[in-house]
């Protein structure tokens, strides 16, 4: 755990000198930004996308850790026979399912999604073990992509605010409790498959917004 | 009758048909339960997954893919049976659900029934596996002298790459044709990559594989190989010209010397003179050492000077018993006296300590009753008309006392252990333990070939020594065994007067004599232990065999005899 916290703290040290070290190295554009330039503020929402974009990885492979410890020591059996439908206390949130679907989908509502995607993870994850990084790292996240979104909206990319909708209490009203009956092994899984989806959306949403940094 | 029989008959025969109906039918079965072996995506947007079917039962089986979806309502069924081959259900891009769980399952039926195989859950999540990479091409390029390796390759087959909905990783892998082992490297997103540490001449082999976001890497790719040229001909020529032009200055050096060869020699290998040894060698009579020795042991003795060693000529050297050769005078009066030969060359390496040790080592020496050490060597040129032949002048009594660093060391206190002569006890001269008889090989005109002693049985006077009968054999001196010079020793028959013993004429066999030097040394070095001031090369010339028994060194041809 530790390890990855320091990695992540180390990706963002990266990030900063890339920003920095951007911004002294092109020629020809705008290297110090003022808030009247375009090309800056592209450049730094880029930079911002990359940002979030890296911590979301780093956030889906601690969960994928979390869930393949979780299923080797304490539920040998992985076949066990259940219902198809699992209990994610997220199946609520309707999402993409697939790569088509999600380029289809408005920005605003990929951002929306993402969002309350990234809401409805802090408490349960801090519920589920305290120590853990995990709820941090997904209130930081969340608040990275408001910046995100933020940034789009100055920028005209979006039309409507959305943070204003990323409030916990209108997102969950009522089901705010079927998460404590979820099992142990079940919130791992889900919250495994939630911090995939959060990646792709974020990428699918970079690619499309600033496609010619990394595409 | 016959009618019973040919009932009897249609019996058997219907019999016979309704067994092998049966018989028949017991070979067709319901099908076995086919086993769901897997799925794969590989790009995360369609799916195949595959099945092994199990027995068909004899019967034409078919197979069937069912499935039931979260989110989706129903049992559903394979759209797609062709696209992957035999026993295979594709998925393509309208019935592919990513983060959604699918349960799946294989019937297999026939005429005679259906069987389900077990249910396998699947999230295409999991299930990402890409293609290979595609085209790969390998370049030997040069950049100012450096030789290295361009590799570029293109996405795996039918993989969107560009959307951001999956990120893509390569690695690959190089081997050089000798070895077996790869060298791996990642690439990143990037499709091409630059090799810069290769050695020319050798056949380079590549290999690359990708990787979706978190899921399994591919399979390698074929591999791709390319040869690096070797070194450039004009570098050949440039080390040949140096070698050349060196190799010319070292031809003409090589020519002086040859040519200068003598002189060469001269100088680097001046020549040594070598050892001149005319009879006794000169170097164990270092006259200066020799002289200091002598004059603190004999004082105001002069002493014959090398020549007389190689005269070979013997003498008797009288010790006396008061311990103490430093006084010649008390030589004259002796009680008890032990002769050596006086002819032996006497080993001067010997340390000798003062009489004063040599008191305490007396009485050590008496505690151990053992230590009886006592020779007595007669030689049969101890005649007076020997000592005047000897080439220094010496006055006729006086016993020639060659330059000796050792001594004799007897003790005994107890005669009575011995059956030899125990008055031969001589009290210690000197804390050095063996008389060191050596010959040399210019002892020519000596020719003895053994060793035979003979014990004295009783001292009588002064000089007078009575020697048993009967040879009994002892040695103790091993230089000369080690020098192999023959010796020849004979039996004192009768000692008569001053300086005069009588010897039988007699040659034992040397060997035999030999052999008893080799057991008495092992004696003998036990008592050498014993005196740990003998130094330099002496051996014990002493044993405790010997106690009382002494021998005669005969040296054949003295004239007077």
């Amino acid at each position: 755990m530790p390890g990855n916290i320091r990695s992540v703290s180390a990706v963002r040290v990266v990030l900063l000198c890339l920003v920095f070290c951007r911004r002294l190295t092109i020629i020809g554009a705008a290297p110090i930004c003022t808030n009247g330039q375009a090309g800056c503020h592209v450049l730094s929402l880029a930079n911002l996308f990359d940002r979030v974009i890296q911590h979301s990885a780093r956030m889906h492979g601690i969960s994928n850790d979390l869930h393949s410890e979780f299923e080797q020591y304490f539920l040998p059996s992985k076949n066990q026979v259940g219902r198809v439908s699992r209990n994610c206390h997220t199946s609520t949130i309707l999402t993409p399912n697939g790569k088509e679907n999600a380029q289809r989908m408005a920005r605003e509502e990929l951002t929306e999604v993402i969002l309350k995607l990234l809401v409805a993870w802090g408490d349960p994850l801090w519920h589920f073990h305290q120590t853990l990084e995990m709820s941090d790292m997904v209130h930081e996240l969340r608040k990275g992509v408001e910046k995100v979104a933020e940034k789009m909206q100055m920028l005209g990319i979006i039309v409507n605010s959305v943070s204003s909708q990323a409030s916990p209490e209108a997102l969950l009203p009522s089901d705010s409790a079927e998460w404590r009956l979820m099992k142990d092994y079940d919130l791992l899984y889900c919250f495994r498959r939630d911090s995939n989806k959060v990646q792709n959306y974020l990428k699918i949403l970079k690619c499309r917004i600033v496609p010619e940094h990394g595409c | 009758m016959t009618v019973c029989t040919r009932m009897r008959g249609h019996l058997g025969l219907a019999l016979l048909l309704l067994l092998s109906a049966a018989v028949e039918s017991n070979s067709m079965s319901p099908p076995g339960k086919p086993v769901l072996l897997g799925c794969r995506s590989p790009e995360k947007e369609t799916f195949t997954c595959w099945w092994e079917p199990g027995s068909d039962g004899g019967l034409k089986t078919t197979h069937r893919l069912f499935y039931e979806r979260e989110r989706l309502e129903g049992k559903h069924e394979c759209p797609d049976y062709r696209s992957a081959g035999r026993n295979s259900c594709f998925f393509d891009r309208d019935h592919t659900s990513i983060w959604v769980d699918y349960h799946l399952t294989v019937v297999a039926s026939n005429e005679l029934g259906n069987t389900t195989s077990d249910i396998f859950k699947m999230d295409v999540m999991e299930i990402v596996k890409p293609n290979t990479p595609e085209n790969v091409t390998l370049l030997v390029m040069k950049r100012e002298d450096n030789l290295y390796l361009h590799v570029r390759w293109e996405p795996p087959y039918n993989t969107d790459t560009k959307s951001g909905w999956v990120t893509i990783k390569y690695e690959l892998r190089v081997k050089q044709e000798k070895s077996n082992e790869w060298k791996e490297y990642t690439s990143g997103t990037e499709t091409h990559i630059n090799l810069y540490n290769i050695n020319p001449g050798t056949l380079y082999a590549v290999q690359v594989r990708c990787r979706l976001d978190h899921g399994s890497w591919s399979e390698w790719s074929n591999s791709t190989s390319v040869n690096t040229p070797d070194y450039p001909h004009n570098e050949k020529l440039f080390w040949i010209l140096v070698s050349m032009l060196s190799a010319v200055p070292f031809i003409t050096a090589m020519c002086i010397l040859v040519m200068k060869r003598k002189n060469v020699k001269q100088y680097l290998l001046p020549p040594v003179p070598g050892p001149k040894i005319r009879g006794v060698d000169v170097q164990l009579l270092k006259r200066g050492r020799s002289e200091d020795v002598i004059n603190a042991l004999i004082i105001n003795q002069s002493f014959p000077p090398m020549v007389a060693w190689k005269d070979q000529i013997e003498e008797y050297l009288i010790v006396s018993d008061d311990g103490l050769l430093l006084d010649p005078s008390s030589s004259q009066k002796r009680k008890k006296s032990l002769i050596i030969p006086a002819g032996f060359h006497l080993d001067l390496g010997i340390q000798c300590k003062e009489p004063t040790p040599v008191q305490r080592d007396l009485q050590k020496a008496e505690e151990r009753k053992n230590e009886m050490d006592n020779f007595v060597k007669a030689n049969t040129s101890l005649t007076e008309g020997n000592l005047s032949d000897m080439e220094p002048p010496q006055p006729p009594t006086q016993k020639q006392l060659f330059p000796i660093a050792s001594f004799v060391k007897t003790t005994d206190q107890s005669p009575s252990k011995h059956n030899s002569a125990a008055e031969n006890t001589v009290k210690p001269l000197a804390n050095c333990g063996y008389v060191d008889i050596q010959r040399h090989e210019n002892a020519k005109e000596v020719d003895v070939i053994e060793v035979d002693y003979s014990r004295v049985k009783e001292v009588s006077g002064d000089n007078i020594l009575i020697l048993q009968r009967g040879n009994i054999p002892g040695y103790m001196d091993i230089q000369r065994q080690k020098e192999n010079i023959p010796e020849d020793y004979s039996r004192v028959k009768e000692v008569d007067g001053d300086n005069k013993v009588l010897l039988q004429r007699q040659n034992a066999s040397t060997d035999s004599s030999c052999r008893e030097k080799g057991n008495h040394y092992t004696d003998c070095t036990n008592q050498k232990l014993r005196n740990p001031h003998v130094t330099g090369p002496s051996k014990v010339g002493v044993c405790t065999e010997l106690i009382g028994s002494g021998y005669v060194d005969t040296i054949p041809a003295p004239p007077l005899m």
